[in-house]
């Protein structure tokens, strides 16, 4: 149906795609796979008459195409839906649905609202969006946000949707009606093509695999055919098994971190002990309560009872500046390009931004920017950051590399006890896997306690020692026997499953 | 940047494009000779003196505003604030008959308590500065029309003028003081940990103060640098004038932005470029005083200077396209 053949592109320095012919066929839902930079977005963009290609022809049903610009793509047929999610917050959602086409409601120099929202209603009902459609966008959930996007897709009579992560931002409940509803586009004839870096919802879900790497096709092959395994091997070029990392030598004694009947607007007497050298998991679904425990425990928020002590001590952190200075607690935020990193700075702004008053030079209130480079490039070097120099911006760095650099002004700092939320969200297989060797060995060598907030399974079986599972702001269950007899993956997924129903 | 440090004529000017302040440089430096070549006195000591001494004053009024900008603010209060210190200065002059160094310590201690309460509203209760600031301007403007009942002084003592009319092997007092005050905020900005600080601020609050920086103490900061800024500029403003004028400050709100824009320091905070300020400074003296200077109709003056700004800006916006590197405006 959508025929891409011997496209390439290239910016200045870079060559993004070389040579790539795909193939996507009606009823199909297709998975675009690659690590960040093998040109997946680049390709995307191209289909959707974002970019326009330096040579290669693109073809729909045989005819062949020419975008001039993405009105050019909607008219042919072909919708985007982006990973960050678009709309209007303070238009409604029938609104929103009808955005691109606003003018086919017009009577006179006015809107036609009632017909408008009678044709959005009809969408919504075929995404399974069930609020009132003139509820303003802005107070949708992201799923719903997602769903609405979908709608204005459809509406455009859209036969070839393109999905860029849709589910980056969604919970596991909600990435499933999504999926039942992508099933129900494929079986109307929709061509789908689904970026991903979820192998797990990709093997799930898609009938086809496409794989890029440095911008090359390295094939394009039936699920059936592949196992993950083998996508990761045509991912990265060589083939990468999640052999068990063996066991922590945690330290018994006293807990570096007690919290100890914690009440607050969330919790209710919430009990927990971190102990050194220990990899703590907090699993549960996004919105269980894992992140405002992480934001009470390094003093973003308030709490009212029940106390937190810090190697013995009890505490009253009430800011990061306490966390960090006072207990050496590190916070690894879940959204590092919006509060994890000062996109616009430096590599070396970035990393030494919690140690400026440590470095100081001649005068009192003035840091040596000698100091500041050494830290910087030890820190560059320890966790094998990918930068030109230090100098570099870090909003062009890849995000893995993103990840280690808001991971670093941590270490630098010296905190032995980590709080990292969702470590590897966004971050390519490669990156995936050395972020991971990282938490594990600055615990097992380093002795560093961290407390590990994930929603990716396969994540936290590889890393976590000991697992308390999140439901609704309590701990419903916890699994203690992790660090001393290895457990198959299946095996806690099973167990940690029957602890959520 | 080619190794070695051996630049070519074209890795000269590359890398001289790639600065913040690349276009304010070329601009102030074309319209510099234009006006050397197109009129007569241009260039004579009288006037160099005076185009050099309104380019400090400019640069004084934009720094008041840079403070809260690379935090990611605005303070549009900027002029009230500077009129209420030249009032105080001359109220307590010429009515109280205070010494003219208690004079200059008031005015600058009105500066600092007006910028620390539009600090205080800003970051304790975490309202915007826009509207903190429009609303602070309307009481500064009101304390400023309520004690000099609109009317001059004039009384100033000559001492008090040493600093604005003197000069030094030829050198505006000014313009010495321009460029030591700018010496500092470049050192500060880059070495002090305060002023990386800020900028981190202004680069991503969220993040700074994930990162462990009070950002309500830099946000306070940043406001009491930027009245203290003003009023250091009113202070030098009756120096150079020799009356303390209701009036003053009346235009410094645009005058501050346009030099800090056209300096290089992004609107959305998290930079700061101190050489930018002198040459985008002298750019607004010498588009004033070259109308003049042409005989140009002085009426028309705000026209013209809006004009030559929009052309900065888009200057600016080509700068940033040609040399691929976006900046944030």
């Amino acid at each position: 149906m959508l025929e891409i053949q011997s496209i390439s592109k290239s910016f200045p320095g870079v060559a993004a795609l070389t040579d790539v012919s795909v193939d996507v066929r009606p009823g199909e839902i297709h998975a675009l796979l690659g690590e960040n930079g093998a040109g997946k977005s680049t390709l995307m963009r191209i289909m959707c008459g974002l970019l326009k290609p330096d040579s290669g022809r693109m073809a729909l049903g045989g005819r062949p195409l020419f975008f001039e610009d993405a009105h050019d793509a909607i008219e042919s047929r072909i919708s985007i839906v982006h990973q960050e999610i678009q709309v209007v917050p303070l238009a409604s959602v029938a609104e929103n649905i009808m955005l691109d086409k606003l003018s086919a409601f017009r009577r006179g120099p006015f809107l036609d609202w009632r017909r408008l929202e009678e044709e959005a209603r009809r969408y919504m009902g075929m995404v399974g969006l069930t609020v009132p459609c003139q509820t303003a966008a802005g107070t949708l959930s992201a799923a719903q946000k997602q769903l609405a996007s979908i709608a204005r897709a459809l509406s455009s009579g859209a036969r070839v949707l393109l999905l860029d992560e849709p589910t980056s931002s969604l919970t596991l409940h909600e990435a499933r009606t999504l999926f039942a509803l992508l099933r129900r586009l494929k079986a109307e004839g929709v061509a789908i093509v689904f970026v991903s870096h979820k192998l797990e919802e990709v093997l799930e879900l898609c009938d086809v695999v496409t794989v890029l790497r440095d911008g090359r096709l390295i094939g394009t092959r039936p699920r059936q055919e592949l196992n993950r395994d083998a996508i990761v091997e045509m991912m990265i070029g060589r083939s990468m098994r999640d052999a068990h990392r063996g066991f922590l030598p945690v330290r018994g004694g006293a807990p570096v971190l007690e919290v100890r009947k914690l009440k607050s607007e969330f919790f209710d007497g919430l009990d927990l002990a971190l102990w050194p050298g220990e990899i703590l998991g907090l699993y549960g679904l996004v919105g269980s309560g894992r992140t405002e425990l992480a934001r009470t425990l390094i003093g973003e928020y308030p709490y009212s009872g029940g106390e937190i002590r810090v190697r013995g001590e009890r505490t009253r952190i009430r800011s990061v500046h306490d966390a960090l200075h006072r207990y050496r607690i590190g916070y690894v935020s879940e959204n590092r390009k919006e509060d994890g990193l000062i996109l616009g700075a430096s590599v070396t702004t970035n990393i030494a931004i919690t140690i400026w008053p440590k470095l100081s030079g001649l005068l009192p209130g003035f840091l040596s920017p000698r100091r500041e480079l050494e830290k910087s490039r030890e820190m560059i070097a320890r966790l094998e950051i990918r930068t030109p120099s230090p100098a570099q911006t870090v909003a062009n760095l890849s995000g893995g590399n993103q990840q280690k650099v808001s991971i670093a002004k941590w270490l630098v700092a010296g905190c032995d006890i980590l709080i990292i939320d969702e470590p590897t969200v966004g971050v390519d297989v490669g990156a995936k896997a050395y972020i991971h060797e990282l938490i594990w060995r600055m615990a097992s060598e380093e002795g560093k306690s961290v407390l590990l907030i994930s929603s990716d399974m396969p994540e936290m079986v590889a890393l976590a020692r000991r697992i308390l599972v999140f439901k609704q702001f309590r701990i419903v269950a916890e699994l203690a026997d992790l660090n001393r007899a290895q457990v198959a993956n299946e095996e806690v997924g099973r167990r940690i499953g029957a602890c959520l129903a | 940047m080619t190794e070695g440090g051996a630049l070519g004529p074209a890795g000269v000017l590359r890398s001289f494009s790639r600065r913040a302040d690349a276009s304010a440089i070329a601009a102030t430096t074309v319209l510099f000779l234009a006006f050397s070549l197109g009129t007569a006195n241009f260039l004579s000591s009288f006037n160099q003196f005076n185009v050099w001494r309104a380019a400090s004053q400019n640069v004084f009024i934009a720094l008041g505003q840079a403070m809260v900008v690379l935090i990611g603010g605005m303070n549009l209060s900027l002029g009230a604030i500077g009129g209420l210190s030249v009032v105080v200065i001359g109220h307590s002059m010429e009515v109280l008959g205070f010494p003219p160094f208690l004079a200059i310590g008031l005015g600058l201690t009105t500066g600092l308590v007006c910028g620390l309460l539009n600090g205080f509203f800003i970051s304790r209760f975490r309202l915007n500065s826009f509207v903190v600031t429009l609303a602070s301007s309307f009481i500064f403007q009101g304390l400023v029309n309520g004690i000099s009942q609109g009317r001059p002084y004039s009384k100033i003592p000559p001492s008090f003028t040493l600093v604005g009319k003197g000069e030094l092997l030829g050198i505006p007092n000014l313009l010495l003081l321009v460029v030591l005050a700018l010496v500092l905020v470049h050192v500060a900005f880059r070495y002090s940990v305060v002023g990386r600080q800020l900028l981190a601020t202004g680069g991503n609050a969220e993040t700074a103060r994930l990162s462990g920086i009070k950002t309500g103490r830099m946000v306070l900061l940043a406001n009491v640098l930027s009245g203290l800024f003003a009023s250091l500029a009113a202070v030098l403003w009756v120096s150079r004038m020799g009356t303390a004028q209701p009036a003053t400050g009346g235009d410094w709100l645009i005058v501050s932005f346009a030099v800090t824009v056209i300096g290089g320091t992004a609107l959305s905070g998290g930079t700061i470029s101190a050489p930018g300020f002198l040459f985008a400074g002298l750019l607004m003296a010498l588009i004033r005083n070259g109308l003049i200077m042409l005989g140009v109709n002085v009426y028309f003056e705000q026209t013209y200077l809006g004009c030559i700004i929009m052309l900065a800006v888009m200057v600016e916006y080509f700068r940033t396209t040609v040399t691929g590197k976006a900046r944030k405006l």
